[in-house]
């Protein structure tokens, strides 16, 4: 597609630890369009949260390390770019909101002097268009009386009102792309709800693309377009979101689904679940990663690791079995 | 901000009391007197000299009178007045009182203090962020290995190798005396650099803990550059624990200026304070001892409050 604003290519993150190395990330692709929300799904340790940080270069290094593939952001590679270069880039044109609010934020500074020097890097504001500018921000992610409350400290705000902030901070530059990770995870179902609203809202003002991080099929279903899940440091799906919802196609996507909460569930009902852990990206299985946890599984998975394969649309995922028509051989919950 | 420094006032006051009542006892109650020598002296001469000093006073007579004077209140003849705190004379430096005593010490030990604690603070936090940011690389371990040692060394030592080196092997400095800054520096170096030692591992530990904290990630995703990241975001947080460590510190060095003021023969009080205490010289202890606790009570309130000052979190009661 010609609105392809970042091109993602064969992505692979690695840590170097005691245990040896370890590949967080794994030849993970995707492409970003303007104006759409890509929702990455996945359990802690999928390798979902490093995806993003490799995108911002702020994978810590030592240990971490980007040992593969290219990031295109209007025809750039984010990721062999000069420090200097990336700087000007980096909460400019892509930002970044994370998960806690509580300790995101600098807690010896105010709210004012975190806000006014985005605008003043970026953009070469004076102190006094950047403040203007910072009370405007506040006053668009529903932040009362903004001209006053800009000079409180962050302990003074509560953990929404925070997260607001960061998003103001994150959209001072009107950026092209925002990655938000788990930006609502922190945060209480009601706040959760009015976050997301906000960020949709502010996605069709500024027709900004977003990046969400999440392991809540919740949030998913609330804000993405298209939906790309991942386990084990690779994407094993990749759909729109009504599709993956009506029609998923890999096992652990169906796993996950199922093991949303519904209000037509009885509540004694136990709540279904994924058997067993994550794997442990040091001492993965040779063939499909998900395959000791899979009730589909067959001798070919244990084998070798399946690649992406196209289904119908533009939908790709990773198995061997094609789970529509096959019903699971052993019930994990048995 | 008021209510914190009257309330800090007040225990200022009651502080010095408390400490002037135990070591004024604590003093008398050490067998030996002021006037007791090798040779027994003339009784009459020795009731003269008891008479001229008021030691033949009831003790609680003396304790009030000098507590009276000392507060500014009386005269030392047990006379009302309003004055300037009077210490009375010494009992063993003849025709000097102990005001002026420690009006001539004072600024050199005063001098002392600052250029000693300020030197321990621009070094080590200077050392200690250098550190921090090269962490487990030569240059963090070299930073590391000087500072414990110079933690393990005692100053009369370091003062001691800093004559032989910088007087006598390359003569850059005067070995003793005071006067103008340069016979200054040795001194201050050698009581200073345990204190830039410890700082500096204060602060690595510090900054190591702050460049972790999730808002230094965002201070980088907002596509600040790697100093103004250290500058704007971290150095803050880092500075927290050396600031606590500044009340101690002082009176450390206070303590520490003792050796160091004998070795290079600077007449501050601390060359004072154990010749008097030696002597029972019982008012210039008792000035010391006073001087040093208005000098650490300062130290602490103005620590609590850069503390207020640097976390906003933190509120003065």
């Amino acid at each position: 597609m010609d609105n392809c604003i970042l091109q993602v290519d064969d992505l692979g993150v690695c840590f170097h630890t005691e245990e040896g190395r370890i590949q967080a990330v794994d030849g993970v692709s995707f492409a970003l369009h303007e104006g759409e929300t890509l929702g990455i799904v996945g359990e802690s340790g999928s390798g979902k949260s490093v995806t993003s940080l490799a995108l911002m270069g702020l994978v810590p290094s030592p240990p971490g390390e980007i040992c593969a593939g290219r990031a295109l952001y209007r025809g750039e590679n984010l990721l062999a770019m000069p420090p200097k270069r990336f700087s000007k880039i980096r909460g400019n044109r892509v930002a970044m909101i994370f998960q806690d609010p509580m300790t995101s934020l600098n807690p010896y500074m105010t709210i004012a002097d975190q806000l006014i020097e985005v605008t003043v890097v970026h953009l070469g504001h004076t102190r006094r268009e950047a403040l203007k500018h910072a009370i405007e921000m506040l006053e668009r992610v529903g932040i009362p009386s903004p001209s006053k409350r800009i000079f409180a400290y962050p302990h003074e705000f509560s953990g929404g009102m925070r997260q607001r902030v960061m998003i103001a901070m994150a959209l001072s530059c009107q950026p092209d792309i925002l990655i938000a990770d788990e930006p609502t995870t922190a945060l209480d179902v009601t706040i959760e709800a009015q976050i997301l609203e906000l960020m949709k809202q502010l996605q069709q003002s500024q027709g900004t693309a977003i990046i969400m991080i999440t392991h809540d099929m919740g949030v998913v279903a609330n804000i993405c377009h298209r939906v790309h899940v991942m386990y084990a440091g690779k994407i094993v799906e990749q759909a729109s979101c009504d599709a993956l919802f009506a029609n998923p196609r890999h096992p652990y996507t169906l796993g996950l689904l199922k093991s949303v909460p519904r209000l037509t569930q009885a509540t004694s009902a136990r709540l279904a679940t994924i058997d067993g852990q994550p794997p442990d990206l040091a001492h993965l299985p040779p063939g499909c990663a998900f395959e000791p946890r899979c009730g589909y599984a067959t001798r070919e998975c244990r084998q070798q690791s399946p690649q992406l394969q196209d289904a119908e649309d533009a939908d790709r995922f990773a198995c061997f079995v094609d789970i529509t028509k096959e019903s699971p051989h052993k019930d994990p919950h048995a | 901000m008021i209510p914190f420094l009257a309330k800090r006032l007040l225990w200022f006051f009651v502080t010095l009391w408390v400490v002037f009542t135990i070591s004024f006892f604590l003093m008398r109650a050490v067998p030996g007197g002021p006037f007791d020598g090798e040779r027994n002296l003339e009784p009459d001469v020795k009731q003269a000299i008891e008479r001229r000093y008021r030691v033949d006073k009831p003790l609680w007579n003396q304790y009030l009178v000098h507590l009276g004077m000392a507060a500014g209140l009386l005269s030392e003849d047990g006379q009302f007045r309003i004055g300037v705190p009077d210490l009375g004379p010494s009992y063993r430096i003849r025709d000097f009182s102990v005001n002026q005593i420690i009006a001539q010490g004072l600024p050199v030990s005063a001098s002392l203090g600052i250029l000693a604690l300020s030197f321990g603070l621009v070094v080590g936090l200077f050392a200690g962020v250098i550190a921090a940011l090269r962490r487990q690389t030569w240059v963090d371990t070299g930073v590391m290995l000087i500072a414990t040692a110079g933690m393990a060394v005692p100053n009369f030592w370091l003062a001691g190798v800093c004559i032989i080196l910088f007087v006598f092997l390359i003569p850059l400095f005067p070995a003793a005396g005071w006067g103008n800054l340069s016979n200054l520096i040795l001194p201050a170096f050698c009581l200073g650099a345990p204190y830039a030692a410890y700082i500096a591992r204060l602060t690595r530990t510090g900054m190591l803990e702050v460049l972790h904290q999730d808002y230094i990630r965002t201070a980088r995703a907002k596509g600040l550059r790697g100093r103004q990241v250290i500058i704007r975001h971290a150095l803050k947080g880092s500075a927290l624990p050396v600031v606590s460590f500044l009340g101690p510190a002082a009176a450390g060095i206070l303590t520490g200026s003792l050796v160091i003021e004998k070795v290079f023969h600077l007449s501050g009080i601390g060359s004072y304070f154990v010749e008097a205490a030696l002597q029972r010289d019982y008012p210039l202890a008792m000035g010391v001892v006073l001087v040093y606790t208005v000098v650490l009570y300062t130290m602490n309130v103005l620590v609590d409050l850069s503390y207020a000052i640097l976390d906003p979190r933190i509120e003065l009661e």
